[in-house]
């Protein structure tokens, strides 16, 4: 195999890493690829996928908030990869190798920032009201597009648990709708890999009312279509379990048989045929050694 | 080599992390980057197991890496190799009788715990005098209809036994893999969650569609020692040790599948609001000083 064809494979690995596993994953790679020149030089592609999309966060350079690194953040016509935090207008450069923010630069803010800030301090309020230690983005696509993005990570590695729910909405004011995907990665691994991994995609329509609203007033209109399609995404997780404990889980293996009772082995191994058994070979237990 | 980890250590903690559903395509990726460990891995790996049909009678049994020599695999009903091949390893004929009769013990025993489903048990000697084996069950539902949940559940309980006078000590290793996938489509017009009954229900148009994966594996041990009285002891014995192992088991699956990944959801957001409960324990501090005084 080639030097190349055991990167792309490495970054296969890497693009699968569970929530908060990257660096256990890209430990074994080193170990297994045995090429740490080869890696260094092409595993950045993958890294950079992975950040964005598993909504990577990063603490903004000399401000007391984080943001998620994304393709919509991303400033163009740079040379380095740069980033934008919307909140601050502090854009950055990001290492995706070593997760970090340098070179804080100031932006001018665009001209549909009072509804993106709107927008944003909705989404504050909203995070504040549903996550324990979310982050959340708002950026303005163009004048009447919006792009919101939510993410909460828990890690636990001495319990041998991790979890990541990421929610994205593209805001269309022209349109009227909301495009939401939500993705939920579960990864529970004491003596065992157990991995939850659930998607759902919604679209629901912005009522033509709320386009007249003030844009705090929207934004907030917005917020509670969206809190009611996490909160029913969510209620609908646990339906999935209910049906999943109740039909599949309980009609692939029964807790015990029909009769309530525990197996009769002796009785099952049938008498007649261990009888044979033991005349036609002198007991295969009672052999000497 | 002999300083850095061992590359096979580094795999397997590597199949810990990477998701369950990949875990076939995953193995064979690291057998093409590092050929050399590729019996190590298939030999330490669990991957679901596939249900072949015994050409000679007709029934189903299940392959793994226990009944594979080459590319072919052992039936344990016609005890026949598919593909067909000339020296394929075989019990002795002792063990394949034991082997027969272990094959149709464990098929009641998945008649009346599975109500379906497929089983294998296979066997060999092993080289100091004992024999392993591997009992294997595997069963597939797959949905009647489209909101309905498919799933599947792989046992894999490979056991070793050591005679020591009237008594054998057993070491048994369980393995099951479970998957279940649910789908969900939903689509509303009439009720909004704006409540505005002015509106044309159209424009109040919602609609979503989600799938959901709970998938992995989970491992336990355990050593017991029970007596001996004839060859048929044996499938006794691995009997009850891996009916109660099951019985753990599952009960540890529905621990972790329903319970533990749930709790780590309400973990990452909260149904209620976070506000309120915080409001409300400081309304509740407020009333405890309040009492104290």
């Amino acid at each position: 195999m080639s030097s190349e064809d055991r990167v792309q494979v490495a970054a296969s690995f890497i693009l699968q890493s569970p929530p908060g596993e990257i660096n256990d994953v890209l430990n074994d790679v080193r170990v297994i690829v045995d090429d740490d020149a080869g890696l260094e030089e092409g595993i950045l592609p993958a890294l950079r996928e992975y950040n964005i999309a598993q909504f990577t966060t990063v603490e903004v350079p000399g401000e007391h908030h984080q943001t998620i690194i994304s393709e919509f953040a991303r400033v163009p016509d740079t040379e380095a990869e740069r980033y934008l935090d919307p909140r601050s207008k502090i854009s950055f450069v990001f290492n995706h190798l070593t997760l970090e923010a340098t070179d804080p630069q100031s932006e001018e803010p665009s001209e549909v920032e009072p509804q993106r800030a709107a927008l944003e301090s909705a989404a504050l309020s909203y995070l504040n009201s549903h996550y324990h230690d979310g982050v959340v983005t708002v950026l303005a696509m163009s004048t009447t597009r919006f792009a919101i993005q939510i993410v909460s990570n828990k890690y636990n590695p001495s319990n041998y648990w991790a979890g990541r729910w990421r929610s994205h909405y593209e805001i269309d004011f022209e349109s009227r709708t909301i495009q939401g995907r939500v993705l939920v990665d579960v990864h529970y691994y004491e003596q065992g890999n157990v991995q939850l991994s659930t998607s759902n995609d919604s679209s629901i329509s912005i009522p033509a009312a709320v386009s007249s609203l003030s844009p705090a007033s929207s934004a907030s209109k917005i917020f509670a279509l969206i809190e009611a399609e996490e909160s029913r995404c969510q209620a609908s997780l646990n339906d999935a379990y209910h049906e999943m404990g109740e039909k599949a889980f309980k009609g692939l293996r029964r807790a015990l048989p029909l009769t309530r009772q525990k197996i009769d082995w002796d009785k099952t191994m049938g008498y007649k045929l261990g009888a044979e058994l033991t005349a036609s070979n002198r007991a295969f237990g009672a052999q000497p050694r | 080599m002999a300083e850095g980890p061992d590359p096979v250590d580094s795999m397997l903690d590597l199949m810990r992390r990477l998701p369950p559903t990949n875990v076939e395509e995953n193995v064979n990726a690291l057998i093409q980057i590092c050929p050399d460990y590729a019996d190590d891995l298939l030999g330490s790996v669990d991957q679901p197991l596939k249900v072949k049909t015994d050409r000679a009678t007709g029934k189903d049994y299940l392959a793994c890496d226990y009944n594979r020599d080459g590319d072919s695999y052992r039936s344990p009903w016609s005890n026949e190799y598919d593909p067909p091949i000339d020296d394929g390893t075989s019990p002795t004929p002792k063990l394949r009788k034991l082997e027969i009769a272990a094959n149709e013990a464990f098929d009641t025993y998945r008649e009346l715990y599975y109500e379906g489903g497929v089983s294998s048990v296979y066997l060999w000697d092993l080289e100091d005098g004992g024999f392993a084996g591997v009992v294997l069950l595997k069963k597939a539902m797959t949905p009647t209809s489209p909101d309905e949940p498919s799933g599947s559940w792989d046992s894999i309980h490979v056991f070793e036994t050591v005679e020591r006078g009237r008594q054998a000590h057993y070491k048994l290793t369980s393995t099951v893999m479970l998957e279940l996938v649910t789908k969900q489509n939903n689509k509303a017009d009439e009720t909004s969650v704006l409540h505005e009954p002015e509106k044309k229900a159209s424009e109040q148009g919602w609609k979503s569609s989600g799938e959901i994966t709970l998938s992995g594996s989970m491992t336990r041990q355990t050593e017991q020692d029970w007596p001996v009285h004839e060859p048929t002891s044996h499938i006794t014995n691995t009997g009850k040790m891996i009916e109660e192992m099951e019985m753990k088991m599952r009960n540890l699956l529905q621990e972790v599948y329903f319970g533990k990944t749930r709790d780590i959801v309400y973990d990452l957001r909260s149904m209620d609001d976070l506000n309120k409960a915080r409001r409300q324990r400081e309304l509740q501090k407020e009333l405890v000083g309040f009492i104290k005084r």
